[in-house]
């Protein structure tokens, strides 16, 4: 899958424009490999739908199946983090006679009993992303996984530019225990060596991704720490708000390592004249992880070519020392909560997450 | 701390102030102090003045909602329609006027309007079809969470300027948000106390029965205490969509225990009557002081957790304990019985 390289603010909303336009165009003119003769119908099952980043990937699903005109029937279910309410929609879609389900399993190997019982029932059962436990041929058809090990390196190695000796980190993520963190703390530690120390609990600080609680957090660290050199954050927009914390007792906002966000970009855009240390580094935040899926539950539901790619890999995307891939972008005239990394048009995220 | 706290009420109540404190008070005055002095040994960043001013908003947020459930429980109900409410003002606070200043003050009505119509719902709903509380008021959150959703779809939007100034600004080195809760605080505590229809309203909640037989309007009371509520939690998630620059649109989600919270640390029976503002005001401070400490200690969450529930286990258990004390020396409730 190619990924769109843009190098000025400006010249995002026309190339994305016509690069969504010359997908449409494509998708009619020409059929994916992928999508193969035999009609079936697809379903996309969230655990949880609300927030603008499951709409945007979402969207994004529906994009892809859209490209194949073999796929009859297209449904959507939220889980709304619900996990009984999960598994009934997971059992509820295969009872429907759906026969490719792509679930985003947020509630792990919970929802593990329901995706092997759709399975041995002889559906095309794709699980990405989060991993559910299990294995492919047993329990679900195949798992599309997302390395978050790789955005720890890749975010290891932005640091060690920009902090050569060393030096103190944060490191924030979501949920208790969560895999993702675990991962990507994982491939920051493979890359910084003893002495990068991390001055967060092991193995990192809890914000549930919720900008509130992450507030709360970055405040009492800010206030326990005199220095902090880096902070890292696999969710960024939810930093955004908790970041003035650091004007407020006094100090520069530090460099920043995360996932990208247009409310991040703008907010390092207004800043980073005020705050001479705050350097921003982000990797995509992901939203395209759902279409590698989508298109191997078409696959082979469908009798397609499989697509080579097994694993979803985020690539860097902006760099505010560098510049490369990308300078930070931001999109004053667009709502913060979109993500310009999606392959997603702007504009039809815009669509997705406006009601 | 609390070995001996008849003589501590007596004194303060013969020295500095005129008024008998209520046993409440006291004990949570103790608690946060003992609380404090924790903090300054074991983790003297969580009272540093940065890390103070950065909690401060937070703890006010809790307070104007404590003092919300306080009304309702002082009538011996449960108002499980705060999370929808604080989120619907949220949700309107920032979509309605997407980052236009000028369109604030009609985001702010169209939010108190919303938390009005709420509020008379579950008052009718209990008072008047005598639905229970607990039933009435689940209804209700799942309403305004569809409101919440209609409103933004679940996506958060960024705040405007104006309200992050208002609410989330300081003046004189003192965040805002405090000022709104120390508002509150004094409003709610001056009718409760001092205004005749703020003794009725204890009145009623303590005995209802005898409130109708007094000839007061028990209905009106009732209902009035879920429609200021709802102004209360309206207040809040108007604050909160000004202290976070993009709040979610599930932000009240994490305030109904708290919320219940400080109303029992506060010292208020789950069962109505008397109510104690202020002390669940400090309350709210206690608690969002409890969770800074926990955070500054720099101890795995597990422990954080373990943490907080011992703590409140404490100021919750000083309570019991005091209360069977003071049931074994006299039959009353007041401290100033037990003055002689």
């Amino acid at each position: 899958m190619k990924r769109l390289k843009l190098t000025r603010p400006l010249t995002i909303s026309v190339g994305a424009l016509v690069a969504a336009l010359g997908c449409a165009d494509f998708a009619k003119a020409e059929t994916p490999s992928w999508c193969g003769p035999k009609k079936a119908s697809l379903a996309l099952l969230d655990g949880y739908g609300g927030n603008s980043w499951r709409q945007v990937t979402t969207a994004s699903g529906k994009q892809v199946v859209d490209q194949c005109p073999s796929i009859t029937k297209y449904e959507y279910a939220d889980g709304q983090g619900d996990t009984q309410k999960a598994i009934s929609d997971i059992k509820g879609m295969a009872a429907k006679g759906i026969d490719a389900l792509v679930v985003f399993g947020d509630a792990g190997p919970a929802v593990l009993p329901a995706i092997t019982s759709v399975y041995k029932s002889g559906k095309v059962i794709v699980p990405y992303r989060v991993a559910v436990g299990g294995k492919e041929g047993t329990n679900y058809s195949k798992f599309i996984g997302s390395s978050f090990e790789n955005d720890g390196v890749t975010w290891g190695k932005w640091i060690k530019t920009v902090l050569p000796k060393g030096g103190k980190l944060l490191f924030l993520s979501g949920p208790a225990g969560n895999s993702q963190g675990l991962d990507e703390l994982k491939g920051l530690k493979s890359v910084l060596g003893s002495e990068y120390v991390f001055v967060n609990p092991q193995p990192f600080d809890v914000t549930n991704w919720d900008p509130a609680l992450t507030q709360k957090v970055l405040t009492a660290e800010i206030a326990k720490n005199d220095k902090i050199d880096v902070i890292i954050s696999d969710f960024g927009p939810s930093l955004v708000g908790a970041l003035p914390a650091f004007t407020k007792q006094g100090k520069s906002i530090p460099a920043i390592a995360t996932s990208d966000g247009n409310s991040l970009g703008c907010f390092w855009q207004e800043n980073q004249a005020k705050n001479p240390d705050f350097k921003l580094f982000t990797v995509a935040t992901g939203n395209d992880n759902v279409r590698l899926a989508v298109q191997w539950a078409i696959a082979l539901a469908t009798g397609g070519e499989k697509p080579k790619e097994e694993i979803f890999k985020a690539d860097a995307f902006e760099d505010s020392v560098s510049g490369k891939p990308n300078p930070v972008q931001c999109r004053k005239d667009l709502p913060g909560a979109i993500y310009l990394s999606s392959k997603l048009s702007p504009e039809d995220q815009v669509k997705a997450t406006s009601r | 701390m609390i070995q001996n706290p008849t003589s501590i009420v007596i004194n303060n109540r013969q020295g500095l102030l005129s008024m008998p404190l209520a046993r409440s008070f006291v004990t949570v005055v103790l608690s946060t102090l003992l609380l404090l002095i924790i903090c300054a040994i074991l983790a003297p960043s969580s009272i540093s003045f940065g890390a103070l001013k950065g909690s401060l908003p937070f703890a006010a947020i809790i307070a104007i909602v404590g003092l919300g459930q306080l009304l309702v429980v002082q009538h011996g109900g449960f108002d499980l329609s705060l999370p929808g409410s604080v989120s619907l003002a949220v949700v309107v606070s920032t979509h309605y006027p997407q980052q236009n200043d000028a369109l604030l003050y009609q985001a702010v009505l169209l939010a108190i309007a919303f938390a009005l119509v709420a509020g008379f719902i579950n008052g009718l709903l209990v008072s008047v079809f005598r639905l229970n509380a607990i039933i009435a008021t689940i209804g209700v959150n799942a309403l305004l969470y569809a409101g919440v959703f209609a409103t933004s779809g679940g996506v958060p939007s960024i705040t405007t300027n104006l309200l992050a100034e208002i609410a989330g600004g300081e003046s004189l080195g003192i965040p805002n948000a405090v000022f709104f809760a120390i508002a509150a605080t004094a409003l709610v505590s001056f009718t409760l106390k001092k205004t005749v229809a703020g003794r009725r309203f204890e009145t009623i909640g303590a005995s209802p029965l005898a409130g109708r037989a007094a000839g007061l309007n028990v209905r009106v009371h009732q209902m009035m205490a879920y429609v200021f509520a709802q102004l209360l939690y309206c207040m809040a998630g108007i604050l909160i969509a000004g202290i976070t620059r993009e709040p979610t649109a599930f932000q009240g989600d994490s305030l109904l225990l708290p919320s219940v919270a400080v109303v029992v640390l506060g010292g208020t029976s789950l069962l109505g009557g008397r109510g104690f503002p202020i002390s669940t005001v400090i309350a709210a401070f206690f608690l969002n002081q409890l969770s800074q400490f926990a955070l500054s200690v720099g101890v795995p969450y597990s422990a954080q957790t373990i943490i907080q529930a011992l703590a409140l286990g404490f100021g919750i258990g000083v309570y019991s304990l005091r209360w069977t004390v003071n049931l074994k020396k006299t039959t009353g409730t007041k401290i100033v019985e037990e003055r002689k």
